[in-house]
């Protein structure tokens, strides 16, 4: 197995010039236009066939020039002048100025656009203004320092004004760009653009003859000559279609139960399996601690303690977790922040070893005895510690944790009975705090923790346990907005990693969310991709279109 | 061959009430260290080589000897003496194939038993009320039945779903159950129900039967329905095996057994993943069990063709 | 008959604004609703637009309102996970299915009435064989038959593993595409009548053996007719009719479209469509495909009824 170290390309002749590739994709994109959209098959498109002002290379997580070349930032972190890179056109041959960086500003902040971008571009919690004081110069100012500071912009594509300037005037703009619009008037500075769309079956994307960007030995960048995206929905038929060598690439990773067969078809030279490394994100174990709803419920006296969720850490042995559950192909976490994030994870967090006496004794300690001796633990009155968990069905390995889970809490006397549901039902209750427990992995939308305030802040709508307060509900809670508040507005990097250290500690003593394993990712692609620079983070190889080329 | 049918249904009925018995291990008891095993444990103990390539293997310095009779089972062999007895594999959560296969018996055949013989008589009533009839009542209750066949059913199951309780005892999923698949099933049955008796309805001696003073219920007991027997019949043989696939699909939308009821329907979903199915083809035992009962039904309902007509 | 014909047609408009209000009331009744697609933590204004977007805001007897006083004009609303108005989805997916259908549907008869007619009509090893391959189509769920069929495919190259066209289809003249589409075909239209064929199978042999016991069949051998004219002239013909009551129904029910086949073998159809539509709460889209599934049954009725007629004058005579 090749074990290739993001950030390092594989070494070999140089790249082939020509050749087509058939990725697979699950879905359908739900437009070209990444400003209303945000399911992975349009963002995706929009990597291949947009630009960024700048660009967060997903394999160092570097902040990379892109459509501006260079760019220099005041003291204070709050004006950044940026130089955009000369001779930039689009793929239709209109240059490309400062004016459709103002201008996609503005579409992403258009309260008639409702763009998904808007509340990702906020600089503390102001928007970002911008002005160009010349074609080749963007002047942003921020309304306080951020953190992440131009990492910001690497999600927002910079949308031609030449194209789209009308439908934005008109109020059609959230409408523009889906799948009935002509390809050509869909224009980019990617180094890809959509030929023909064909509903249902695939998306073909040719190469862009005007594409800026130059290969290390100076040749015209992408090598390929044609993408084709294969609409695959079904699962089990792209790996298939992988197997037999039908597509080069799925745009997604694999699962561990497949492992096998491809590492057997790389035994056989037809496919390269990678390990992407440790996942950024971990299965999240938490339960609904809202008391204007769960208050009520004569279990929140004691769900509502910091100890009885750390007995459930206590109990549960995170490296048979890791084994069982993931077929072994995870490690073992302690917090939502997990080794696959290099920058920010905090190898010493507080850990929970497992450890059913310790935990027995925490919840002993809280009240909860089996005092009936049925097996489940019971307060003074009489309630018993029994949830029911929630969790998404037809995920195999949300069902296998839930079912280890409910085995390892079974005997420090917690019960738990486990209700898989469908995608819609789970996550409507989940907003609605309508669950005991839920089993589920929400996808972090940044790996700086910056970019995540809304799970991080009491107010946020991710917060996971107890969405959108008014007031902080706790000491602790109150403890962790300020931190978070002060570390996202600030550029020093150094006291940033202090604060969040912090954070990550405060997080660890209350575990409102418990985590137990990050799976290892891996991917595969057809042995004559070159170029490939895995990333685990959406989408794994596509980010990197430019350079992959094919050796036949 | 009706001998055969009933024979092997009788082995089938024997199988699922003697599951507790039969089966070596409890059907809910999952192995952490048997993921995806192969089938194992008679000779030696297995033993785990890799856990992410499913490699196992027999080691051979640990015969077990099978326990007959121990423990309230027919055979066995206990963790603790290189166990557990294997003897279909293990599951995606490591729980054993073959026992899940016999305890999966009990709810998916009564399950689809007890669907097809509510579809039946819905079908056989309506339907045939429609044919025998005539005229206007024909007209309302086919129509009817096209109402009911075009209702998106998956989300009936899903509407009906949201307001029940989250964790649903096995009863209660087991009529939930078997009331959506009877209301899905009688129109198909009543399709061709009406069909024959509609035809049958105009027949000669159906004529001269009512001229003679015969009565309605007479006519419709004593020749109509035993025209639609044999029809009635096969269509047990086809809602039955639809039925135990289609649990599968309701578990889908939540409305399913919970993990510590088997059933066949959910078992044969983990086979979907073909690369795995090629190397462990035992994924099947659940389809194959399937075929057992329908082709058991089958040989009992079905009558041979007369030697006397015969095409060749 | 054309009083028959008008009545029918009546009852199908009538089926499908019944059908397709039917869902909108039932997807408004299940949790969760298409906001869900936006993540689980989209912002609040977000959500508020698209709910505003989707009539959610309404009360889902206003919702219908709104709804049925733009269908009498053709407009079925926007679908939230195309972002594109609902008819014409709708309309190119069951143009795709229709293809599909009608392959399927072909190729199960004359599989499955043949053979119907073969073991119903004898003894043997021949006729057990024949029952035995049904019985193992109603078997296996369609979801495993759709997946080897592809994994065939994809391990001999026979035929494509999935989709409608190749790569270069839009380039194609007419005749060139229909013949591209064509060696797409047999995977998913495969997959579809196996079971089908299994199901006439059965249907016929057991309608086929039951024939051959009544009096007539048994008078006509007895006046000397040879066996096969008996089955092929007069019985089968008898036979034939319970069929034609499954046949309207299978005709509906291909028409509608298998979304396990079509979502495994990715071809863009009507049942794909549903069920993703389905899954996404995607109201208007699934009241469209509603729509149109309950078009294609009523059809699909009509097309039944008239085969019985046909194959029976006596009830033609009463119709």
């Amino acid at each position: 197995m090749i074990r290739d170290r993001p950030g390092v390309l594989p070494s070999g002749s140089g790249p082939r010039r020509g050749g087509q590739i058939v990725a697979s994709i699950r879905g359908e994109p739900r437009s070209f236009n990444r400003l209303v959209a945000r399911d992975l098959a349009t963002e995706t498109l929009t990597m291949l066939t947009q630009g960024r002002l700048v660009r967060i290379n997903r394999a160092t997580f570097e902040l990379e020039p892109w459509l501006a070349e260079t760019w220099e930032s005041s003291a204070d972190g709050r004006v950044h002048t940026l130089h955009l890179r000369p001779g930039v056109t689009w793929s239709d041959g209109a240059p490309f100025t400062a004016d459709d960086v103002l201008f996609t500003l503005q579409a992403a902040y258009d309260p008639k656009v409702e763009s998904v971008l808007a509340e990702t571009l906020l600089a503390g919690g102001q928007r970002i203004r911008a002005s160009a004081p010349d074609p080749q110069t963007v002047v942003l100012t921020f309304a306080a320092p951020s953190g992440p500071g131009l990492r910001l912009l690497d999600g927002l594509p910079i949308l031609p004004k030449h194209k789209l300037g009308a439908a934005l005037a008109n109020g059609t703009f959230g409408m523009a760009w889906t799948s009935a619009t002509p390809p050509a008037e869909m224009v980019g500075t990617g180094p890809f653009v959509v030929r023909e769309y064909q509903p249902g079956q695939r998306v073909l994307l040719e190469r862009n003859p005007r594409y800026w960007r130059e290969g290390a030995d100076g040749d015209p960048l992408p090598y390929l000559d044609r993408i084709v995206l294969e609409i695959v929905p079904e699962q089990n038929a792209e790996l298939l279609r992988l197997q037999s060598g039908m597509t080069d690439l799925s745009n997604s990773e694999l699962r561990p139960e497949d492992y096998v067969p491809v590492r057997r078809a790389e035994e056989q030279g037809t496919l390269r399996l990678i390990e992407l490394g440790v996942g950024p994100d971990a299965d999240g174990f938490w339960f609904c601690l809202k008391p204007e709803i769960k208050g009520k419920d004569p279990r929140f006296a004691f769900v509502s303690r910091p100890e009885f969720r750390q007995a459930i850490s206590h109990a549960v042995d995170r490296e048979m977790f890791a084994e069982t559950v993931f077929l072994g192909a995870a490690v073992p976490v302690w917090g939502p922040i997990t080794p696959g994030n290099d920058q920010w994870f905090w190898p010493d967090v507080p850990r929970y070893f497992h450890d059913d006496a310790k935990a027995a004794a925490l919840l002993a300690g809280i009240g909860l005895e089996d005092r009936n001796k049925n097996g489940v633990v019971e307060d003074a009155n009489g309630t018993e510690a029994r949830f029911t968990v929630i969790t998404q069905q037809g995920v195999g390995w949300y069902e296998r944790g839930t079912m280890v889970l409910r085995e390892e809490l079974a005997r420090v006397g917690i019960a738990l009975d486990i209700a898989p549901l469908e995608f819609g039902a789970m996550i409507q209750r989940m907003l609605a705090c309508d669950y005991d427990a839920i089993y589920f992995r929400p996808v972090a939308t940044d790996l700086d923790p910056a970019g995540n305030m809304d799970f991080w802040l009491s107010s946020g709508s991710a917060h996971l346990w107890n969405m959108s307060q008014k007031v902080p509900g706790s000491d602790w809670e109150r403890r962790i907005d300020t931190l978070m508040l002060e570390q996202s507005a600030s550029i020093d990097a150094e006291r940033r990693r202090q604060q969040f250290t912090l954070v990550q500690q405060i997080f660890a003593e209350n575990l409102p969310v418990l985590y137990f394993a990050a799976p290892r990712m891996y991917f595969a692609h057809s042995a004559r991709l070159q170029g490939v620079v895995p990333s685990v983070q959406r989408p794994p190889v596509l980010w990197n279109a430019d350079s992959l080329s094919v050796s036949q | 061959m009706k001998k055969a049918g009933f024979g092997l249904l009788i082995f089938v009925t024997l199988a699922a009430l003697g599951a507790p018995w039969l089966a070596p291990n409890a059907p809910d008891r999952s192995f952490p260290d048997r993921l995806y095993a192969p089938p194992g444990g008679y000779a030696y103990e297995q033993r785990l080589v890799n856990r992410l390539e499913r490699q196992f293997e027999d080691d051979v310095s640990q015969p077990v000897s099978l326990q007959w009779f121990t423990d309230g089972r027919l055979v066995t062999v206990p963790e603790a003496d290189g166990g557990p007895l294997l003897l279909l594999g293990a599951d995606a959560f490591g729980r054993d194939t073959f026992s899940r296969l016999l305890y999966g018996a009990r709810a998916s055949l009564a399950l689809a038993l007890v669907a097809t013989v509510i579809a039946l008589l819905l079908g056989a009533l309506i339907g045939g009320a429609a044919g025998f009839a005539g005229g206007l009542v024909d007209e309302v209750l086919s129509r009817f039945t096209d109402f009911v066949l075009v209702l998106p059913a998956i989300y009936v199951a899903l509407a009906l779903r949201a307001v029940m309780p989250l964790v649903l005892p096995p009863a209660t999923v087991f009529a939930l159950l078997t009331l959506i698949f009877a209301l899905v099933g009688w129109p198909i049955v009543a399709r061709g129900m009406r069909a024959i008796i509609a035809s049958e309805r105009e027949r000669e001696y159906v004529a001269a039967g009512l001229a003679l003073g015969a009565t309605r219920w007479r006519l419709l007991s004593r020749h109509l329905l035993p025209a639609a027997t044999g029809y009635l019949a096969v269509q047990a043989t086809l809602l039955l095996p639809a039925f135990i696939l289609a649990e599968a699909t309701l578990s889908y939308v939540g409305l399913g057994f919970p993990d510590s009821v088997p059933t066949w329907g959910t078992m044969l979903q983990d086979a979907a993943n073909m690369s795995l199915v090629a190397e462990a083809p035992w994924m099947l035992a659940p389809a194959a069990a399937i075929f057992l009962v329908v082709l058991g039904v089958n040989l009992v309902v079905q009558r041979d063709p007369d030697v006397h007509t015969s095409l060749f | 008959m054309l009083n028959f014909v008008a009545r029918r047609i009546a009852f199908a408009v009538l089926l499908v604004v019944v059908v397709s209000s039917a869902s909108l009331r039932l997807a408004r009744l299940a949790p969760g609703d298409v906001t869900a697609q936006l993540g689980p933590f989209a912002s609040a204004t977000e959500i508020a637009g698209t709910r505003a977007r989707f009539d959610l805001d309404r009360s889902p007897l206003g919702q219908w309102g709104v709804w049925l006083s733009r269908a009498v004009r053709f407009e079925f609303g926007d679908s939230f996970l195309y972002n594109r108005p609902v008819r014409g989805l709708v309309v190119s997916a069951a143009g795709n299915t229709a293809v599909l259908a009608v392959a399927a549907l072909v190729a199960a008869t004359v599989v499955g009435i043949p053979l119907g007619v073969i073991s119903g009509s004898r003894r043997g090893l021949l006729a057990g064989a024949i029952r035995g391959v049904s019985l193992v189509f109603l078997s296996i769920p369609p979801l495993l038959t759709s997946l080897f069929l592809v994994f065939l495919a994809a391990v001999t190259r026979w035929f494509p593993a999935g989709g409608m066209t190749s790569v270069n289809a839009s380039s194609l003249d007419w005749p060139a595409w229909l013949l591209d589409v064509a060696t797409h075909l047999p995977l998913p239209a495969l997959a579809l009548a196996l079971p089908i064929a299994a199901t006439f199978e059965r249907l016929q042999a057991q309608s086929m053996s039951e024939t051959l016991r009544q009096p007539f069949a048994l008078a006509a051998v007895a006046r000397g007719l040879s066996p096969r004219d008996v089955i092929l002239r007069h019985a089968w013909r008898v036979s034939v009719r319970p069929i034609c009551g499954i046949y309207g129904l299978a005709i509906g029910a291909l028409l509608s479209g298998s979304f396990v086949v079509e979502f495994v073998t990715a071809w863009p159809g009507l049942g794909r469509l549903m069920y993703e539509a389905l899954r996404a709460r995607d109201v208007y889209l699934v009241a469209g495909c509603a729509a149109m599934g309950g078009l294609f049954l009523a059809a699909g009725s009509v097309i039944g009824d008239l085969l019985l007629a046909a194959a029976d004058p006596r009830v033609r005579k009463a119709a």
